[in-house]
C-alpha cells in the first residue's frame, strides 16, 4: 500500500495532475474511495451498521480478523489509496483558507481512520507499519494544505504512532523517527497544532504527546537515527521554552531528563576504563583521539544534545535536566570514576573530565560540571582537593591533570579561581602588612619585568649565544630618520638632529642594538591574552585588588567552608569507610546547651575532640567550624610521597594504589621530621605518634609533643613549633632544610587545621590508632581538664606578631599559606630540570595563563618583584630564581651545554614549525608563544634526545622568562587604560 | 604595537573648535604603512639602561651581571613612556592634546588651548623632550614652538622654564602630565621670579596694562601661524588647517560619535567569563540563581 507514494516518486503523478482542473481531481478521488469502500465493506465484520466501530475497543496488537482478505483485493486497495494520496497531497487549500474539496471529503468520511482500520484488520506486519508511516511522513512534509489540524486525520495517526511503540524492527524505527522529526518540524512551524496533539493523546488516555514520549527511547542512540530523534526532540524543547504546557508536561510527566541524564551514566559505563595513551607525551583527548572510539563519539553526543537542550528549552526542563545531571551522573558515576583504583583508570576519567569540560559549553551546564568539581565531596574530600594533589603524582598522571587545570583556567571563571587561588590571597596574609598597600601599585618602569628577565642563565643570554634560525632576525632599534621605505635602513646609522628650534634639544643619536625579536611576538601574545581575561572578568563579582573584598573580613577559615548546604552534605559524608574508624564518643559533659547539633556531630566523628562554643566569647569572631578534612591534607601529602618516590626508584604499575602514597608520605614524614628533630635538638628525649586520617602513623618532634600535658593553647604550641624550626632553620640554613621546614610547618598547620586543633585552641592528645581504644576514658579527662584551663584570649597572640597568624581574628595562627594549587604548581616548576617537555610545556603554560589575570592580587603576587611576602610563602620568582641556580651549576659543569641548548632550541623552532603548519584548522594561538604550548606528538628529535630534560628545562626555562616579563610589561599599560563608558 | 594610542588622542579630543588632528585620520593615509614589527622606532638604548631595582627582599639572587637585562633596555623605556602616556590620558588635562612623534617616543607633540585669564584664546603648540635615560635622568624639556611672551618662557627658544617645579625629577613621584599641567598652569598663574624672560617678568611687575597688550600681541602671533606647517616633519606632527567641510565633517563626526569599545582591537577573541559568586560572598556558586544541587 502506498508504496509508490512512500518511494517518494512524486514527479510522474504530480505532472499527470498539473493543470488538470480541481473537480476532475475531486470526482476521480471519489471514484478510488467508491472501489476502495466496496472492499472494506465486504471484510467488514460489522457490515450493515453505518456507525464506525470505535477504535479505542479495538485491540491493536492482534485485531479481530475474519478470514484473509485476498490478494488481488488488498492490491487493488493498494492502488486507489495511492493515487487518492496523491490527489490529497497535490491539492491545494480553498479560498481563506478553508479546506479544499478533497480533504473535506477525506475529514468528512474519516477516510484515513478507515483505512488504518482496514490495514489493522489485515495481518499488521512490519511492512505495513513501514508504508502506513511513509504515508503520513509524505502526508505532513508535502501537503500542500495544513492536514494535522484535523483530528479524522491526527487520530488515525496518533493511533499509528502508537502501535509503533516498543517496536523493534530498525527499519520500522527509522521510519518512525523520520515521521516523528517530520511532525515536529511542522510544529515547531506551526505550533498551534501542538493543543490538538495533546487534546488528542487525551483522547487514548495513557501517553500525553505520544510524539514526545515516542522520541526518548532514540535519545541516545547512535547514527542517523539517533540524531534525528535528537533533532526533533530539540525541536521541541524550542517550543518548551514558549510553551508552559509543554514545559510542564515534559518536567512533570515524562521521563525526558531523567532518562537523558542516567543514559549519560550508561553511555559513560561503555567508555573504555583505560585509553592506548599514545605516547607519554600525551595528556589531553583531542578531536583525532577521541573521533578514534566510537563509544566516546557517542557520548559526547549526548553530552552536546544535553548542552543543547539545556540552551533552548524552558528554564523548568533545563534546571531539572542539569540537577539529573548533577545526582545521576556526575556524582554516583563519574566521582567514583575519579577514584579507581589504577593510575591508567584515573588518569582515563581525568582525561574524559577534561574533555567534557572542553565540550560543553552552556553555562548552566558548564556550571553544573563546576560545582561538581569545586563543591562535591567524595569520600568527605573536595573532588578539586583530589585533583589539585594528582597535579603532583609523577608520571602521566600529573600531566593529564595539569591539562585538565589548563581548561579550567581556561574558563575565566570566578569560582573556579576563588578556589583554586584567591581565596588564599583575598587575606593578603602572604605578604608583610606593609604591603597591601602595594598590590595594586603600577610598574611604570618594567622593574619586575626587568627582574624576571635578569634571571635569563648565561647559557641562554642573548648576548653570549644569538638564537638560532628565525630568532636571528633581531630587530634593529636604529634612531636614523629613515624612510620606512629605506629597508636597507638597519645598517645605516643615520643621525637625526633638530635644527630648527636651535635648542640643541636632540632626543636621538645613532645607535642600535640587536635584540631576540621573539620578544616582540610574547608583547603581542600577553597583550592579547590580557585583553581577553580583563574583558571576561568583567562579570566577575569583585576586583579583587586587596581591598574589595576586604582582606580582614575573610580571613583564614572563613573561606573554607563553601556554606551550609555542603556543609551538611559533607556531615552525610561522615562517617563513609575511613582507615581509622570514627569510634562513639559519650557527649561531652561540659558542653553548654547552647552547642548545636552539627557541632555535636562534628565532635563524634573527631576523637572525642570537643568544640567549646561554650568559650564563644573568647572569641572575636566564630567563625564556622573547620573543614572536616582540610584540602590542603591530602595533597601535602602526595606531594611529599613525590619528592620521596623520586629518590627511590617505583615501577610505575607497582604505583597503583592511594594508599601506597600514603605510606610513602609517612615514611617521608617520619624520616623528615627525624632529621629535623636531630639536626635541631638532641635533647628531646622522644617523639610522638601522630594518627593520620588515612590511619598511619606519623611521628612528631616532642617538642611539640610537650604542650600536650601542660594547659597551653594549641595555638602557643604552634608558634613554639614554629620557633623551634625556625632555630634550627636560622641556625642551619640549607635550601633542602629549609624546604624541610616549610614542609613540616604546612604538614602541621593541615592537620591542625583539620584534626586535633580547636580554634579555642586547646590540644588534643595525639594517640596511635592501637592505642585509641584504651585511651577513650583518659581522653574524656584529658578533654575536660583541658576545657576547664582554656586560655585567655591575648594567649593567642603570637609572639611574632604579624607573622604567624597576623589578622587571623586568633582563630589559627597558621604559616601563611598561598593555597595548594599554587603550592604544587611551585613545586613542580622547581623540578623544572627534570620534567618532561610535555609537563614544563603545561605548567609554563598553565602560570602564564594565571599571570594574564587581572586581578591585581593575583598579579601582584605572581609578577611583582618588588612585593615583601611573608618568609614561608614562596613566590614565582623564587622558584625561579631556584631554577636558574640549578641551570647555572648545570651549564657549569658541563662542557657541552651550550651545543646541547642550541641543539634544544633548533629541535623546538621546527617541532614549532611543524606544528603551526598542521594546525591552521584549529588554532586559536596568536605567536610563538602560543603555538609553542601546542601539544600533539613532536617530530622526530634529531641531534638531542628528549631525555635531556634539563637541557629543553633550560630552553623552556629562558623562553618562560621572556613570557612572564611580556606579561608583566602589557600589564602595566593594559590594565590602566581608562576604559570610556 | 599599540595602536590605542591614536584612537585615544583622537577621542580626547571633544572640545569646541578644535585643531584637525593630521594625526588622527589622514595620517593614516599618509603616513608610510608601518611593519607590525621591527620597524618601532626608538631611541637609543641608554648605556646604563639596566632598572635600579631595589635590593631583592627575598635576597634570593641579585640580577645577574651578564648584562642579559641590558639588551631589553629599549622595551623598558618604551614601556615606561608608555605607562606614562597612558596616565596623561587618565588625567584628561583641559585644553592639553599630546601625541608622541612617530620617529621618537621620546619626543611628544602637543597642544594647549588657553580659554580664560590674560592669555585667553591662545593656542600654543609645543614639543616635549624626555631624557633617553627617562626615568632616571633630568626633568622632560618643554619647548614652545613659538616663544610665548612669558616670564617662564625663554624668548629665544621658547623653552619652558620645568626645572623650577622639578628641581629633581623622581621616578614613581614624577610624571610626565605633571609637567603638562605645569605648562597649562603658567598661564594662569603668572610667576615672576627668577625669570627666563627678563622682561615680560618686569612688565607684569610694573606695567600690567602694557604686559596685557604684549601679551594680546603674543597671541595674536601664535595663532597667525597656526596654520603653518609643522616645524617638525614628522607624520605624527600636529598640524592645523583651516575648516574645509569636505575634510572635517566626516572627522568631528566620527571624534563625537566614537567609543572605544574594549574588544576594537582583537576581534575573534570572543571571550566571556563566568561568575556565580554573590558580591560580597567570596562563595562559589552563591547566586540564586544556581540551581539547587543536593
Amino acid at each position: 500500500m502506498a508504496s509508490m507514494v512512500a518511494n517518494g516518486n512524486p514527479d510522474g503523478p504530480s505532472l499527470v495532475l498539473k493543470g488538470v482542473d480541481p473537480e476532475t481531481c475531486m470526482i476521480v478521488f471519489k471514484n478510488h474511495w467508491s472501489q476502495v469502500v466496496k472492499i472494506l465493506e465486504k471484510h467488514d465484520p460489522l457490515r450493515g451498521t453505518s456507525t464506525l466501530p470505535s477504535l479505542s475497543v479495538l485491540n491493536l496488537s492482534g485485531g479481530p480478523r475474519f478470514g484473509p482478505v485476498p490478494g488481488d483485493e488488498a492490491s487493488a486497495v493498494q492502488n486507489y489509496v495511492e493515487h487518492m494520496l496523491f490527489l490529497l497531497m497535490e491539492e491545494e487549500s480553498g479560498q481563506a483558507g478553508a479546506m479544499g474539496p478533497i480533504l473535506e471529503f477525506v475529514v468528512m468520511e474519516n477516510v484515513m481512520e478507515r483505512l488504518f482500520v482496514w490495514s489493522l484488520r489485515r495481518e499488521f506486519t512490519d511492512d505495513m507499519k513501514l508504508e502506513q508511516l511513509k504515508m503520513y511522513e509524505m502526508l505532513a512534509g508535502q501537503a500542500r494544505q495544513p492536514l494535522l489540524h484535523h483530528k479524522p486525520i491526527l487520530r488515525p495517526l496518533i493511533m499509528l504512532l502508537s502501535s509503533c511503540s516498543g517496536t523493534a524492527a530498525p527499519q520500522v524505527e527509522a521510519e518512525l523517527v523520520l515521521l516523528l522529526n517530520q511532525l515536529c518540524c511542522v510544529l515547531a512551524k506551526d505550533p498551534s497544532i501542538l493543543e490538538l496533539f495533546f487534546h488528542t493523546s487525551e483522547d487514548q488516555g495513557a501517553t500525553n504527546f505520544l510524539i514526545f514520549s515516542l522520541l526518548i527511547p532514540f535519545i541516545h542512540r547512535e547514527g542517523t537515527v539517533g540524531q534525528q530523534a535528537r533533532d526533533a526532540l530539540l525541536l521541541i524543547m524550542s517550543l518548551s521554552a514558549e510553551n508552559e504546557r509543554v514545559a510542564k508536561h515534559i518536567a512533570e510527566n515524562t521521563y525526558f531528563c531523567p532518562v537523558l541524564a542516567t543514559g549519560l551514566s550508561g553511555l559513560y559505563s561503555s567508555l573504555p576504563t583505560k585509553l592506548d595513551f599514545p605516547s607519554a607525551d600525551w595528556h589531553c583527548l583531542h578531536k583525532e583521539d577521541w573521533l578514534r572510539v566510537p563509544s566516546l563519539v557517542q557520548f559526547l553526543n549526548s553530552l552536546e544534545f544535553c548542552n543543547a537542550v539545556i540552551q533552548v528549552a524552558h528554564p523548568d526542563i533545563r534546571d531539572q535536566l542539569v540537577s539529573y545531571i548533577y545526582k545521576g551522573f556526575l556524582v554516583p558515576v563519574l566521582a567514583p570514576a575519579l577514584h579507581k583504583l589504577t593510575l591508567e583508570e584515573v588518569m582515563t576519567t581525568t582525561a574524559y573530565l577534561d574533555l567534557f569540560l572542553r565540550t560543553v559549553s552552556e553555562p548552566t551546564l558548564l556550571q553544573t560540571f563546576l560545582s561538581f568539581i569545586l563543591l562535591h565531596r567524595h569520600e568527605n574530600v573536595h573532588i578539586l582537593d583530589t585533583l589539585v594533589s594528582r597535579i603532583n603524582t609523577p608520571f602521566q598522571l600529573g600531566t593529564v591533570s595539569l591539562a585538565l587545570f589548563r581548561t579550567l583556567i581556561g574558563l575565566y571563571c570566578e569560582d573556579v579561581m576563588l578556589q583554586l587561588i584567591l581565596r588564599y590571597l583575598i587575606p593578603c596574609n602572604h605578604m608583610m602588612l606593609s604591603q597591601r598597600r602595594v598590590v595594586g601599585e603600577r610598574d611604570c618602569y618594567s622593574v619586575s619585568a626587568a627582574k624576571i628577565l635578569a634571571l635569563t642563565p648565561s647559557c641562554c643570554s642573548p648576548d653570549h649565544s644569538p638564537p638560532p634560525l628565525r630568532q636571528l632576525d633581531s630587530i634593529l632599534f636604529s634612531k636614523g630618520a629613515e624612510t620606512p621605505n629605506n629597508t636597507s635602513a638597519t645598517e645605516e646609522r643615520e643621525s637625526f638632529v633638530e635644527d630648527d628650534d636651535g635648542s640643541g634639544n636632540s632626543c636621538t643619536i645613532g645607535s642600535e642594538i640587536y635584540l631576540d625579536v621573539s620578544y616582540l611576538h610574547y608583547l603581542y601574545d600577553a597583550r592579547l591574552s590580557i585583553s581577553s581575561c580583563i574583558k571576561a572578568c568583567q562579570v566577575w563579582s569583585a576586583p579583587y585588588d586587596g581591598e574589595d573584598p576586604p582582606p580582614e573580613k575573610y580571613q583564614p577559615g572563613v573561606l573554607e567552608e563553601p556554606g551550609l548546604k555542603s556543609w551538611q552534605t559533607q556531615m552525610a559524608f561522615k562517617r563513609v569507610p575511613h582507615p581509622l574508624a570514627p569510634r562513639p564518643c559519650p557527649p561531652p559533659r561540659t558542653e553548654p546547651p547552647s552547642i548545636t547539633q552539627q557541632e555535636l556531630e562534628w565532635d563524634d566523628s573527631y576523637d572525642a575532640c570537643p568544640v567549646q562554643t561554650g568559650q564563644a566569647p573568647v572569641e572575636p569572631k566564630r567563625p564556622q567550624p573547620p573543614p572536616a578534612e582540610p584540602p590542603k591534607h591530602i595533597q601535602e601529602m602526595r606531594k611529599t610521597a613525590i619528592m620521596f618516590v623520586q629518590g627511590s626508584y617505583i615501577e610505575e604499575n607497582e604505583f597503583q594504589d592511594d594508599v601506597m602514597v600514603y605510606d610513602l608520605v609517612a615514611k617521608k614524614d617520619t624520616r623528615d621530621i627525624e632529621s629535623v628533630r636531630l639536626k635541631s635538638s638532641g635533647s628531646e628525649p622522644g617523639s610522638a605518634e601522630v594518627p593520620l586520617k588515612n590511619g598511619l602513623s606519623l611521628t612528631l618532634p616532642t617538642s611539640v609533643m610537650a604542650d600536650k600535658n601542660t594547659s597551653d593553647t594549641k595555638a602557643k604550641g604552634q608558634t613554639d613549633c614554629n620557633s623551634h624550626l625556625q632555630n634550627t632553620t636560622a641556625a642551619e640554613p640549607g635550601d633542602e632544610l629549609l624546604a624541610q621546614y616549610e614542609e613540616l610547618i604546612r604538614t602541621l598547620d593541615t592537620k591542625a587545621g583539620g584534626k586535633q586543633f580547636r580554634p579555642d585552641g586547646e590540644f588534643k592528645k595525639p594517640v596511635t590508632p592501637a592505642e585509641e581504644d584504651e585511651d577513650e576514658e583518659e581522653e574524656e579527662m584529658d578533654f575536660t581538664s583541658f576545657s576547664a584551663e582554656t586560655p585567655e584570649p591575648e594567649k593567642l597572640q603570637s609572639p611574632f606578631g604579624p607573622k604567624f597568624g597576623s589578622g587571623s581574628v586568633g582563630r589559627k595562627t597558621s604559616a601563611p599559606f598561598t593555597g595548594p594549587f599554587v603550592s604544587v604548581l611551585l613545586s613542580r616548576l622547581e623540578n623544572m630540570q627534570s620534567n618532561t617537555l610535555q609537563v614544563n610545556l603545561l605548567l609554563t603554560g598553565i602560570l602564564a595563563q594565571l599571570a594574564a589575570y587581572p586581578q591585581p592580587l593575583l598579579r601582584s603576587f605572581l609578577l611583582n618583584t618588588n612585593l615583601v611576602f611573608q618568609p614561608t610563602v614562596r613566590s614565582l620568582y623564587q622558584v625561579l630564581a631556584t631554577v636558574k641556580n640549578q641551570i647555572e651549576e648545570q651549564s657549569a659543569t658541563r662542557t657541552d651545554f651550550p651545543e646541547l641548548i642550541t641543539a634544544a632550541q633548533h629541535w623546538l623552532l621546527a617541532r614549532e614549525t611543524s606544528l603551526t603548519a598542521a594546525d591552521d584548522s584549529r588554532s586559536s594561538a596568536h605567536g610563538e608563544a602560543a603555538r609553542m604550548r601546542k601539544s600533539s606528538p613532536p617530530p622526530k628529535p634529531k641531534a638531542i634526545s628528549l631525555e635531556r630534560t634539563e637541557v629543553f628545562a633550560t630552553v623552556l626555562f629562558t623562553e618562560f622568562l621572556k613570557e612572564l616579563a611580556a606579561i608583566a610589561q602589557e600589564h602595566s599599560i593594559l590594565s590602566y587604560i581608562p576604559m570610556e563608558e | 604595537l599599540h595602536p590605542f594610542i591614536q584612537q585615544s588622542v583622537t577621542s580626547t579630543c571633544t572640545g569646541r573648535i578644535e585643531p584637525e588632528e593630521q594625526s588622527g585620520h589622514s595620517e593614516q593615509r599618509a603616513s608610510p604603512a608601518r611593519l607590525p614589527f621591527g620597524k618601532k622606532q626608538l631611541p637609543p638604548i641608554p648605556k646604563n639602561a639596566a632598572p635600579i631595582t631595589k635590593p631583592a627582599s627575598t635576597g634570593t639572587l641579585a640580577p645577574s651581571a651578564n648584562g642579559t637585562h641590558a639588551s631589553y633596555g629599549p622595551f623598558y623605556l618604551e614601556y615606561s613612556l608608555l605607562a606614562e602616556f597612558t596616565l596623561v590620558i587618565k588625567q584628561k588635562l583641559p585644553g592639553i592634546y599630546v601625541q608622541p612623534s612617530y620617529k621618537s617616543a621620546l619626543m611628544w607633540f602637543g597642544v594647549i588651548f588657553i580659554r580664560h585669564g590674560l592669555y585667553q584664546d591662545g593656542v600654543f603648540k609645543f614639543t616635549v623632550y624626555i631624557p633617553d635615560n627617562y626615568p632616571d635622568g633630568e626633568c622632560p624639556k618643554l619647548v614652545f614652538d613659538i616663544p610665548v611672551f612669558h616670564p617662564l618662557v625663554d624668548p629665544v627658544s621658547g623653552e619652558l622654564d620645568v626645572r623650577r617645579a622639578f628641581t629633581k625629577w623622581r621616578r614613581n613621584h614624577n610624571h610626565i602630565w605633571q609637567v603638562l599641567m605645569y605648562a597649562r598652569t603658567i598661564f594662569y598663574k603668572i610667576n615672576t621670579t627668577e625669570p627666563l624672560n627678563p622682561e615680560a617678568a618686569v612688565l607684569y611687575e610694573k606695567d600690567v596694562q602694557l604686559f596685557k597688550s604684549k601679551v594680546v600681541d603674543s597671541v595674536k602671533l601664535c595663532n597667525s601661524h597656526l596654520f603653518d606647517q609643522p616645524k617638525m616633519d614628522d607624520p605624527y606632527a600636529i598640524s592645523f588647517s583651516p575648516w574645509n567641510p569636505a575634510v572635517h565633517e566626516e572627522a568631528k563626526e566620527r571624534m563625537f560619535t566614537y567609543k572605544r569599545r574594549p574588544d576594537d582591537h582583537h576581534k575573534g577573541t570572543q571571550v566571556s567569563g563566568l561568575s556565580w559568586v554573590k558580591p560580597g560572598s567570596m562563595q562559589p556558586f552563591s547566586k540564586d540563581d544556581s540551581p539547587p544541587q543536593s
